[in-house]
């Protein structure tokens, strides 16, 4: 186990390391500089800027100078906010991004779960229709639309929840809906299908052939055993709730930092846009990680050894 | 061999034709089905996904076809007739009679844009642009970006994926290595910084999501190619001394069809996703060119006082997008022999 | 969809009188409640360092937290300010400001030094300030942001702590209006060698000398807070207690928070002006930005020919531009001066100095005007190439000004929108047929734009070259510069010369659309930099 966690561990650096070098020389390859106003600059004060953001450097000085800060975790100043560092802006304005994240993924992984494995013990009933449909809808609509739909209906018309901005836990309740419906969907037609092939298994025949009530047969043995799969889908599920944080912070105007990526890309803010794209590709790293261990923990039939495979 | 059975002449006779028509047991009722037919059978059995088949079949050709005959030229602006509502002539439910709500009263908008005599089935955008036609517009090229982006990533998990199978070893190792650096990048910034540096576009969407999302299918092709290539027919091929190439083509490409066929059918609907996502955050297709993803994007902005200009798209994006998933859902199980019938 | 308007606005009321009980129960006085002002901004507060800020937010906000020797008040007139009075010399070279006593917010006194700091802070190359060129009128500045001369020789000297001596290159009638911005506000020495590095990132690393203090902001949040600041001078008449100021960059999402109540103002856009164009609330804000179209003239005869440039410039439909295609609060050019940025007397600027035969459409007389100019330059046809900003704002100039110069006959129009920065060197080398250009107003003064196409400019990208033009904006900046009727005739006359003579087309007044609660009082707006000044503002309920 420990050889197996160095191993993943290394490769997790070896990851970050081409994240940070591949995105570095692409920001290289942009067109753009820290000058909001470059059109009223003289060539020497833009020469002077440029001395103050390091890029009068070559370019593989400037390279190595980024290696070194980011594994001290120093993402460089950013453009936009010109006197901040990368580092500070995404600290202060993770929190939230994190809280809706994890919000969106239990309430939509765990009402999944009921949803989908509902549908399996009513499987080929009306039930069983509804919770199909419920769950592909929530596929087929893209999270902004859903945001814009809860927000108007919910915020404005119902006033049943504020509109927008952050405050307490009441304002993470419509964003945690837009977010959560994917991962909703997914999952429910995840335990729907894994419970159907468990049911019909022969220790399920067996223990109902003892005299198990259905109760205890769903829950000791069919919903167990379906559960355990659904681990492997918790990392795409997560990269489904970054993409769509993006675009629901920025409709519900919460201080994120998917928010702040879609505006560091619009004002080309690249220091932020590198710094951004680092923690996101860490998070998603840490998530396969941790999701990787649970399933050898859960699943005995899966045995994390050193050797490759 | 001393003693031999010494059996008379008529114990055994030929069987005759009659007496074959008798045998029932070794009788094939059915005709006999090739894996494919099979397969239709099984899906057209599928109401759910036989109708998103027709339902798909619809979309593609009104898309396809309004290269041909629009019902306007979805890029012609008439600014006089802006804004206005959806018109069925016939039909006289609000929401599809050309009323409107302005200033908490209802108004025929029509008759104040001085348009009492046309009507848009889907209304007008805000430069009085027939949305009907910049829905089947958008359609056709999100069709298009889903379609192309799903080719390329096909040509590319598919190779991929074989290769990897095949060759195993270590060369396997090292490129399951690099699919799953791949993975732990999540794909929209990925696509974002392809983006900004090929330049918003049409062809910069497609290759930006080419590239990042043909790590799954390579995935499902390795893992089959790996049990297939055990299997005696692949073993045969080797020892007659087939070249690989061949044998990729002619013997594993079959057999791998359905994983592929069914990946597709939910690479598409993602890849129609992210090109609405893009749009969202302001860098997808640029106007006058038009995608499901930027006329939503264009309706989310009003739509407090249009909602149909958010509503029309949003239902035939959701209408595309739950159709290829069930029909993807029906596919799977039409190719899955063990399925229950 | 059917909803019945009486129910509906039973539910808002229903839903605010909620809303406003449970913010009732947190907060004790109901006086101070009623002054806050809700605002919003659609993007985020990123510095509040006078010296290297460059955006419009950090403009806003240091406006209404800190205070110059003069302020602005409304139309932009500048008003005593830190200085409660100065003098200028003869020849206009040398202002004396004599300073009040007024404190930052740390009890500190404001003193002469300060602004000494400030501006010398500004100016220092170490700085590396993106604005440090508006300081080029100040004495040595030029030469020290060159590194050719020390910090120390700026043209700015404290005469005891309360009287600060300014000493320009040349006479600047603008001058107080420099003095009144945000850039040239005073910055506390000790406060900024305390916090060193972190020196204003924070709302508490900062000293205030304004009407209010930031009180809450954390340098990367999207709301911050401004307070009223006890130790202002003049604080007996700020009558607002609190300045809520969100960011909120969904259109959609602003417009929703207004009507519910939890904005006092919004910004429109897209559609939305247009729906509420009849509304009360409704305010258009007019910018101090002018868009306009700069033709070649170096490139070739066809855009050397006058009556060619002037068919280019009335076949274009501006009215029809702004109301139908852009719809966003913006106006049709009456000049190349934006309008609402200088009054004489009351009247605007362009009042005086408009040419309506020149910006306004009439296309047979364009159709007509094109054919002899295709004559006079021996051509059947003209063909030529419009550069625009790849921005859906650029994209949609180009396009309609390609279908408005198509009516012109024998012309061919091919567009080309290139990223920004392309854009400007392309632009600035002369490679380019038609460019469609734009322009905001650094301080309010015509010369801000006229200043752009005097002869060998390098903001003169189509080499439009008139003596007369060069001739009356050096009166305006040299011999008139102490004489402001002779002065406003120069800018009046120049840019006469310039639009009769079609040496640029412009287009449109870039413009903001804006809902304004009616209880919402004293708002001051000005088109340059800063935009808004709360000091006045009071909730009338």
């Amino acid at each position: 186990m420990a050889k197996y966690l160095a191993k993943r561990i290394f490769y997790l650096i070896l990851t970050l390391f081409i994240v940070i070098t591949v995105t570095f020389f692409l920001m290289k390859l942009l067109p753009g500089t820290p000058l909001t106003n470059q059109a009223k600059l003289s060539k020497s004060q833009i020469a002077l800027i440029y001395e103050q953001y390091g890029l009068n450097k070559p370019v593989w000085q400037q390279y190595l100078l980024y290696l070194a800060g980011a594994v001290k975790g120093d993402f460089g100043t950013s453009f936009q906010f010109s006197d901040q560092p990368v580092s500070y802006l995404i600290s202060s304005r993770i929190g939230p991004s994190l809280q809706i994240g994890l919000q969106a993924m239990v309430v939509g992984v765990v009402i999944g779960i009921i949803v989908g494995a509902f549908g399996a013990m009513k499987q080929n009933t009306w039930v069983d229709s509804t919770t199909t449909v419920v769950s592909i809808l929530g596929i087929s609509i893209p999270s902004f639309v859903l945001a814009v739909l809860l927000q108007y209906y919910l915020g404005l018309k119902a006033g049943w929840f504020p509109i927008a901005e952050w405050g307490g836990f009441i304002y993470t309740v419509l964003p945690t809906l837009a977010l959560g419906a994917q991962p909703l969907a997914e999952s429910a037609r995840f335990v729907r299908t894994e419970m159907v092939d468990v049911l019909s298994s022969d220790y399920i025949e067996l223990a109902k052939a003892k005299g198990l009530s259905k109760t205890g047969v769903i829950f000791h043995h069919a919903l167990r055993n379906s559960l355990i799969p659904l681990i492997t889908i918790v990392g795409p599920l997560a990269v489904n709730i970054m993409t769509g944080s993006m675009v629901v912070e920025n409709i519900f105007s919460i201080p994120g930092i998917g928010e702040q990526f879609v505006k560091s890309v619009l004002t080309n803010d690249y220091p932020t846009i590198m710094g951004l794209t680092i923690v996101y590709s860490f998070m998603l790293c840490v998530v396969l990680l941790f999701t990787d261990i649970l399933y050898g923990i859960v699943d005995p039939r899966i045995r994390i050894t050193g050797k490759a495979n | 061999m001393a003693d031999t059975v010494k059996l008379p002449e008529d114990s055994f006779k030929p069987i005759s034709a009659d007496d074959r028509a008798a045998l029932d047991s070794e009788k094939i009722a059915a005709p006999s089905l090739t894996f494919a037919q099979d397969a239709w059978r099984r899906l057209k059995k599928n109401k759910g996904a036989w109708a998103s088949l027709i339902v798909l079949a619809i979309v593609f050709l009104m898309a396809f076809g309004s290269i041909f005959v629009s019902p306007h030229d979805p890029n012609a602006t008439n600014p006089s007739y802006a804004n206005l509502p959806s018109k069925i002539p016939g039909i006289n439910i609000n929401g599809f009679n050309g009323t409107l709500v302005q200033a908490g009263q209802r108004i025929d908008a029509y008759k104040q844009a001085g348009a009492s005599n046309v009507h848009y089935i889907m209304g007008t955008d805000y430069l009085g642009r027939d949305l009907f036609s910049r829905v089947l517009y958008g359609t056709r090229v999100s069709l298009i970006i889903a379609l192309v982006a799903t080719l390329f990533d096909l040509t590319i998990g598919v190779a991929y994926g074989m290769f990897s199978g095949w060759k195993g070893g270590r060369i396997d190792t090292f490129m399951q290595r690099v699919i799953e650096i791949i993975l732990s990048i999540p794909n929209l910034v990925v696509i974002v910084l392809l983006i900004l540096i090929l330049k918003p576009g049409m062809l910069s969407i497609i290759i930006a999501i080419a590239l990042t999302s043909w790590t799954n299918m390579a995935r499902l092709v390795r893992a089959q190619t790996l049990e297939l290539k055990e299997q005696e027919f692949i073993l045969a091929a080797r020892t007659l001394g087939e070249r690989p190439m061949k044998i990729a083509f002619k013997h594993l490409l079959p057999n791998l069809s359905s994983v592929i066929i069914i990946n597709t059918m939910f690479t598409i609907p993602n890849a129609i996703f992210f090109e609405a996502t893009l749009s969202y955050i302001g860098i997808g297709i640029s106007s006058p060119q038009a995608s499901l993803g930027t006329l939503l994007n264009d309706g989310q902005k009003n739509f407090q006082f249009l909602p149909y200009q958010m509503w029309w798209p949003a239902v035939v994006l959701s209408i595309i997008m739950l159709a290829f998933n069930l029909l993807g859902d029906g596919l799977r199980d039409a190719f899955d022999p063990r399925t229950k019938e | 969809m059917k909803i019945n308007s009486a129910v509906k606005l039973g539910t808002v009321a229903l839903f605010s009188a909620v809303f406003l009980a449970a913010c009732g129960s947190s907060s004790s006085s109901s006086e101070a409640d009623k002054q806050t002002l809700n605002w919003m901004e659609s993007s985020a507060l990123p510095s509040m360092d006078a010296s290297t800020a460059t955006d419009v937010v950090s403009g806003e906000t240091m406006n209404n937290t800190g205070e110059g020797l003069l302020r602005f008040g409304k139309n932009s007139k500048t008003l005593p300010g830190v200085a409660k009075s100065y003098s200028k010399s003869k020849d206009g070279k040398t202002y004396t400001f004599n300073l009040r006593k007024s404190k930052w917010s740390n009890g500190k006194p404001v003193t002469a030094k300060d602004f000494v700091y400030a501006w010398q802070r500004t100016v220092n190359p170490k700085t590396a300030s993106q604005y440090a060129y508006m300081y080029a009128q100040v004495k040595n500045a030029n030469a020290i942001i060159a590194k050719k001369k020390p910090v120390s020789s700026l043209g700015i000297k404290a005469e005891g702590n309360y009287k600060v001596v300014v000493t320009l290159t040349q006479a600047t009638s603008y001058f107080p209006a420099l003095v009144a911005s945000p850039m040239f506000f005073p910055q506390s020495q000790s406060v900024v060698e305390k916090y060193g590095k972190k020196y204003a990132t924070t709302a508490q690393d900062n000293v205030y000398n304004g009407p209010f203090k930031l009180t809450y902001w954390t340098g990367t949040s999207d709301n911050w807070t401004m307070s009223k600041n006890a130790s202002y001078w003049n604080a007996k008449n700020v009558k607002l207690k609190k300045i809520n100021v969100k960011t909120i960059k969904d259109p959609q999402t602003a417009l929703s928070q207004y009507q519910s109540g939890k904005l006092d103002a919004t910004y429109l856009s897209g559609q939305q002006p247009k729906n509420y164009k009849h509304s009360k609330q409704y305010v258009e804000r007019k910018s101090a930005s002018t868009f306009y179209i700069e033709m070649n003239e170096k490139k070739d005869t066809m855009m050397k020919n006058k009556k060619a440039r002037q068919a280019l410039s009335l076949a274009i439909d501006r009215k029809q531009f702004v109301n139908k295609v852009l719809q966003d609060g913006s106006t049709a050019a009456d000049g190349l001066v934006s309008t609402g940025l200088a009054t004489k007397n009351g009247k605007d600027f362009n009042d005086d100095a408009a040419v309506p035969s020149a910006t306004t459409q009439d296309l047979t007389k364009a159709k007509k005007l094109w054919k002899e100019a295709l004559k006079e330059t021996g051509r059947s046809n003209y063909s030529l190439t419009l550069l625009a900003d790849d921005t859906p704002a650029g994209k949609n100039s180009a396009e309609f000004v390609q279908s408005q110069w198509a009516k012109l006959g024998n012309i061919k129009v091919t567009n080309s929108n290139l990223p920004f920065k392309t854009r400007l060197s392309r632009s600035q080398n002369g490679q380019f047929d038609a460019v469609i250009s734009a322009w905001g107003a650094d301080f309010p003064d015509p010369i801000s734009f006229l200043s752009l196409f005097t002869s060998g400019n390098s903001y003169n990208n189509g080499k439009w070259s008139s003596s007369a033009y060069d001739k009356y904006v050096k009166a305006a900046s040299g011999k008139d510069a102490n004489n402001a009727d002779a002065r406003w005739n120069d800018m009046v006359n120049a840019q006469k010369t310039i639009l009769n003579d079609q040496g640029i087309i412009p287009v449109y007044q870039q413009g903001k659309a804006q809902l304004v609660k009616s209880d919402v009082k004293g708002l001051i707006y000005f088109p340059t930099g800063a935009n808004w000044d709360f000091s006045k503002a009071y909730i009338s309920k």
